[in-house]
């Protein structure tokens, strides 16, 4: 973990309030769009697996570019961890709050103040949370994908129980 | 010094957004129809003020005074409208309503996916900072009168 990213450190310090948002605003678009696109399924769900999608194949990609200063990881902890500090930070501008494990495979990573929630609720504020859930599928993928170009195939959950937090669980699929 | 109303109105004059702090006067009026005479009445002393303006008006319109109270006037280049009722000792309002709209409006609606521009506000979280803003602001002491 001594390697630092240095172009991305950079960009964060440089980073103005333009480009932060540009990302927020397209993404708030992309959900409006995989919500317009796609019909709601039976039992009334909103279909998110295009926005997961889309997630998966940024994270796929994004994997590559924050990973080519760094040596090869030890196991699979290793590489969750760089999720949670580097990773993390480079989009979300801050790393996740706690990450926990039962060592066979399944992981919570939670956030308590998740950047694309804390606009839209505060704590013991029960207003949005039926749809906040689609603001957080795009993140599943992108965890989903760039786990997958780490080479661990894995399933992604989230939950949100009291706004601006969310939990993502991460369960890898053993073969 | 005291900060008794706010109101927040679109390009097109829907009312936004309305909250009241020391307000002992009502209007007896339904406050749609208090917010559609208010409208009015900045839109027309808006064109008065710019046509009756014997030189180029830069900013136009900022505020007016009665007796009584003092009401300030902020619209931003898209239109969107602040007005703020205080009373006549009241300084830097103005500064207040930009720093509403840098820092809670752009914040807290703009950059929420989940509400609808030019339509009234919902956010609790929205309404919850705007309190926050306004009952830590020098001007805030709320003062029988």
């Amino acid at each position: 973990m001594r390697q630092q990213i240095t172009d991305i450190k950079i960009n964060s310090h440089t980073s103005g309030e333009a480009d932060e948002c540009l990302f927020e605003y397209l993404h708030s678009e992309m959900v409006n769009y995989a919500l317009n696109k796609s019909c709601k399924n039976k039992e009334g769900e909103e279909e998110l697996s295009r926005l997961e999608w889309m997630g998966f194949s940024v994270g796929y990609r994004i994997i590559e570019r924050l990973t080519r200063e760094w040596n090869r990881f030890k196991d699979e902890l290793d590489m969750i961890k760089f999720i949670c500090t580097d990773f993390w930070s480079s989009l979300y501008h801050k790393q996740i709050d706690n990450l926990r494990t039962n060592h066979h495979g399944v992981y919570v990573l939670q956030d308590n103040s998740f950047r694309l929630l804390n606009k839209v609720g505060a704590n013991s504020n029960k207003q949005y949370l039926q749809e906040s859930p689609r603001l957080l599928a795009f993140t599943c993928g992108l965890l989903r994908g760039s786990l997958a170009n780490l080479g661990i195939i894995s399933t992604v959950n989230a939950e949100i129980s009291t706004l601006p937090s969310c939990k993502f669980h991460v369960q890898v699929q053993r073969i | 010094m005291t900060i008794h109303n706010l109101y927040i109105f679109s390009k097109n004059g829907t009312l936004l957004y309305y909250a009241e702090w020391n307000r002992l006067n009502k209007s007896g009026i339904t406050k749609a129809e208090e917010a559609k005479l208010m409208y009015g009445m900045l839109f027309s002393i808006k064109s008065f003020v710019s046509k009756i303006s014997p030189l180029d008006p830069k900013e136009g319109f900022l505020y007016y005074k009665t007796s009584k109270y003092t009401l300030h006037y902020f619209e931003t280049p898209s239109g969107l409208k602040f007005v703020l009722n205080t009373d006549n000792v009241t300084q830097n309002a103005r500064e207040l309503l930009q720093q509403l709209y840098r820092e809670v409006y752009l914040e807290y609606v703009v950059k929420n996916p989940l509400c609808q521009l030019n339509e009234p506000i919902q956010s609790e979280l929205f309404k919850l900072k705007v309190d926050e803003l306004f009952k830590k602001s020098p001007l805030f002491l709320s003062r029988s009168i």
